[in-house]
């Protein structure tokens, strides 16, 4: 009998289907929950748009030739998109799956997954996909565009947007959603050994929301912190600065180690979780 | 270890340790520093085996070590000793080829999705076990043929009540065609037409197909339907193995006679009582134990000497049978156990 | 009013609630981040510069946003998700029961966690007041009065304009847009995100009028020194327009107690009406 990948893929489409079919069944939450994270992105843009404007007044120059930490308005700009692209990720596709197993060890429905002759990683992590953040996915993905291409007409370097640039910026973009997806894996795997982690989902937005601001902003240690510790410089700068033709060979060498590393270490994790929830190892 | 045996168990023993968790601040620093542990034996000794087709019931009051021990069967637990072996497999090894062949129904948790009709999860157990379209969509009619869900399966299971919710579960836990059903309460807080109707179904799988069927109930009834072999459990050991009809016409069990009297029984009438077997009374209210054999005799009596305005007749508790049960093999100088 | 007896004990049993659950305590108060971030961008924009009319350089920017950490881990409550959870649930009905009007349970329950909140967040408001903010404190004994009057008021309209939100559930279904909403109109009006000075000057005005500011930018401007923006009272300086604004504020907390209070009573009957 056949089994293997095709057998993979054809499940990631009907978890795919079954989202979908489950999102038409509240179809107003679908758009309302979409209008809504659009607001909240217009509404967070404003600080950086006023930061920079305030610093352009007190410096006398344009609001395009103004810098903070090194960063224009533009790229800071594109970063901020990428964050909330990621966002759409985590929100849309990683966190509802992942939470679901907390969900499970709580009602004690976690044993059904384990009984099904399929990997339970995989099954928890494409149980639910909450498909309206595609609205916020798709905006955060335009205003990319639109901010690249006005930083292409007034003062982009040489090197940037390029279809070699482009293609790297895309790799790691998505390492960060695997990172995110990674570090995501390993705070829910907490679940098996304290029941009661309904903040921490919270928590890990909450962590994660620096990561809308350009690395220049973060200076000394913070900035060796979000590079090698808690890695959200790597997921939102990195992407950007390769678009911009300026990421360091070794920068895009630690992003893809970092990636594997994580994901390896996540997945081991999550068995030694589950081994601990069948008491295999007691 | 018995040639062709489905189910074999072999002095399986399964303790946990339980960390036990302190109230209050000095405690929960300490804690910090030092766990404090508890061991709780939920499994000690287990040992049977089952031949394949057979109908199995696990009794035993809660706690007794049932979904545990069925939870082991199907690789969910690994057990602290003893060797287990299913369909040749060892369970806790989860090697799909296993899970395949097997099923758990647990009663009061369910795998179907919530907001979408039953069909959809139908379809997905279909992905994830590999079967076969053909097969899928021949195991699917008869099953809906047999539950009667034709109709509830493409209704949003949110909307279904508790039992036919019951129904859509074990179609979705039979997709695959298991040789293994384990059951463990299934058929707990539905209603008594429902759990006939389940208990049916069941029998007409294991006929059709040869499943082995392993229940865990406390309900007597569903064991008295279905199984004609019980295994008892209590406080994680094996208390009997055998047959059931031997099992009850040895324990010869009594009748519970609940009276409700017109007003509040006065002196005699509460010595008469007590001669026939009172066992507790509460204002209008009275109980009674009666040996089977008397019980026409003392409801005949009880309706003509006394103001009765309401009588239920029923089994003991299945906690108390099976007390007297344990009691009994207990104490050998055979005296008779003391009413409740 | 019956149980205002039984309110110490609802306190203790509230403190011990609070110590069972101090995991979740320190992780939901972990997940205030909002001001620190903000601070990562506000000190970057202004370094080596002074911003907007205040010419607020780094330093200060770094201690406003201290102190509005501080002042937002001090002041906040989440009674919001436990009444909407409890009238969707059905569980209000058991609050109803007990002799003590739920209202006063609820701000029991939100006060008697206040200690342990304190105990976390002292040791951190002193660290990060010492080594971020130092300068920036006033050493006016008497804005320092103003600041900590401020406080109850700020925690009180907190939780009566989330209370207002979730008696809401008693007629619409999800109170969660309504929520974000007035989370949005907060972080715009209250200087939460961005110092009012720097925002556009109608905004400032309109955040005059509004309870918004006195929930955050009040006590914060009052500890640091600094003039109300956009206030009512332009003539009004230091001290003075401390003490006035100690009034609209305590002003605003009579207007939504009683707000609350009404939509309570209506609630109630709405809610007896459709049998909960």
């Amino acid at each position: 009998m056949p089994d293997g990948r095709g057998k993979y893929r054809r499940l990631i489409g009907i978890q795919l289907r079954i989202s979908l079919l489950t999102a038409m069944q509240y179809r107003w939450d679908f758009l309302a929950q979409g209008l809504m994270q659009l607001l909240w992105m217009a509404l967070s843009v404003m600080p950086l748009y006023i930061a920079y404007k305030a610093r352009a007044v007190a410096q006398g120059s344009s609001l395009t030739a103004t810098d903070i930490g090194g960063w224009g308005f533009y790229p800071a700009t594109m970063v901020f998109a990428t964050f909330y692209l990621l966002k759409a990720a985590l929100d849309g596709a990683i966190n509802p799956s992942l939470i679901g197993v907390v969900d499970h060890i709580r009602k004690g429905t976690l044993d059904f997954v384990l009984l099904k002759p399929a990997d339970a990683q995989f099954l928890v992590s494409t149980a639910k996909f909450e498909l309206w953040h595609v609205i916020d996915g798709l905006a955060a993905a335009v205003l990319v565009g639109v901010a690249s291409q006005r930083f292409s007409h007034s003062g982009a370097p040489v090197g940037a947007f390029s279809a070699s640039a482009i293609l790297a910026s895309l790799l790691l973009l998505l390492c960060g959603a695997l990172l995110l997806y990674a570090v995501w894996l390993l705070v829910v795997c907490a679940a098996f050994y304290v029941v009661r982690i309904d903040n921490l989902s919270y928590l890990f937005t909450s962590v994660f929301d620096f990561a809308r601001w350009p690395r220049g902003v973060f200076r000394g240690a913070l900035h060796v912190v979000f590079t090698y510790v808690l890695p959200l410089v790597v997921m939102t700068s990195f992407p950007v600065d390769a678009l911009l033709g300026r990421l360091r060979p070794q920068e895009a060498l630690w992003a893809l180690v970092l990636t594997g590393l994580l994901l390896l270490l996540s997945r081991w994790t999550f068995r030694r979780a589950l081994a601990n929830y069948t008491s295999a190892s007691s | 270890m018995t040639a062709g045996a489905h189910v074999e168990v072999d002095k399986v023993s399964k303790h946990f340790r339980i960390h036990k968790r302190a109230s209050g601040l000095k405690a929960a620093l300490r804690s910090l520093v030092h766990r404090d542990y508890e061991e709780r034996r939920a499994v000690v000794d287990l040992s049977f085996s089952i031949a394949p087709g057979e109908r199995v019931g696990f009794l035993g009051p809660n706690g007794a070590g049932k979904t545990t021990t069925l939870k082991m069967l199907s690789g969910l637990l690994h057990p602290t000793s003893g060797n287990l072996r299913v369909a040749g497999h060892i369970p806790q090894q989860r090697e799909p080829e296993f899970l395949k062949q097997i099923t758990l129904v647990m009663g009061q948790k369910q795998q179907l999705l919530w907001d979408l009709p039953p069909v959809d999860t139908f379809e997905l157990n279909r992905a994830i076990y590999d079967v076969p379209r053909g097969q899928f969509q021949e195991t699917l009619e008869e099953l809906t043929r047999l539950l009667d869900i034709a109709e509830v399966s493409r209704t949003p299971t949110r909307q279904l009540s508790l039992g036919e919710r019951m129904k859509c579960e074990l179609a979705a836990a039979l997709l695959h065609r298991p040789r293994l059903l384990f059951l463990d309460e299934p058929t707990i807080g539905l209603d008594v037409s429902m759990q006939v109707v389940l208990r049916q179904f069941i029998r007409a799988y294991n006929e059709r197909f040869q499943a082995t069927v392993l229940l865990t109930s406390h309900y007597m009834e569903d064991v008295l339907q279905l199984c004609s072999r019980v295994l008892v459990i209590d406080a994680g050991t094996l208390r009997y193995d055998g047959d059931l009809v031997s099992l009850v016409r040895s324990q010869r069990p009594e009748k519970r006679i609940t009276l409700r009297l017109e007003g509040e029984p006065s002196p005699e009438q509460l010595e008469k009582l007590k001669r026939r077997g009172l066992v507790q009374h509460e204002r209008t209210q009275a109980t009674l134990q009666v040996p089977q054999k008397e019980l026409r005799a003392v409801v005949a009596s009880l309706i003509e000497e006394l103001p009765v305005v309401d009588l239920t007749i029923e089994d003991p508790p299945l906690e108390e049978v099976l007390r007297d049960l344990f009691a009994k093999t207990k104490t050998p100088s055979g005296r008779a156990p003391a009413a409740s | 009013m019956a149980g205002l007896k039984a309110y110490p004990t609802l306190l203790r049993i509230g403190f011990a609630e609070a110590i069972a659950y101090r995991a979740e305590l320190l992780v939901w108060m972990l997940t205030t981040t909002m001001p620190l971030v903000s601070m990562a961008l506000w000190s970057s924009a202004a370094a080596g510069q002074r911003l907007g009319p205040e010419q607020m350089g780094q330093a200060e920017l770094v201690g406003y946003f201290t102190l509005t950490l501080l002042v937002r881990l001090i002041t906040s409550s989440w009674v919001l998700w436990q009444l909407t959870e409890e009238i969707r649930s059905g569980t209000l009905a058991q609050r109803l029961l007990r002799p003590i009007h739920p209202l006063v349970s609820y701000t029991a329950e939100q006060l008697a966690a206040l200690p342990l909140r304190g105990a976390i967040v002292l040791p951190l408001a002193l660290g990060l007041l010492y080594f971020f903010a130092r300068g920036q404190i006033t050493s006016d004994p008497w804005l320092w009065l103003c600041f900590v009057l401020a406080l109850p008021g700020a925690w009180a309209i907190n939780f009566l304009s989330m209370a207002l939100i979730g008696l809401l559930a008693f007629y619409v279904d999800s109170t969660l847009g309504l929520f974000y909403a007035w989370i949005g109109v907060y972080t715009l009006m209250s200087g939460y995100m961005v110092p009012m000075s720097l925002m556009p000057a109608w905004m400032a005005k309109l955040a005059a009028l509004l309870p918004f500011r006195y929930m955050l930018e009040t006590p914060v401007r009052m500890l640091l020194g600094w003039p109300l923006v956009g206030g009512a009272k332009d003539t009004l300086t230091g001290r003075a327009e401390a003490f006035w604004s100690l009034g609209i504020e305590y002003g605003y907390v009579v207007v939504l107690l009683v707000g609350v209070a009404l939509l309570w009573r209506a609630g109630l009957r709405r809610y007896a009406a459709f049998g909960g």
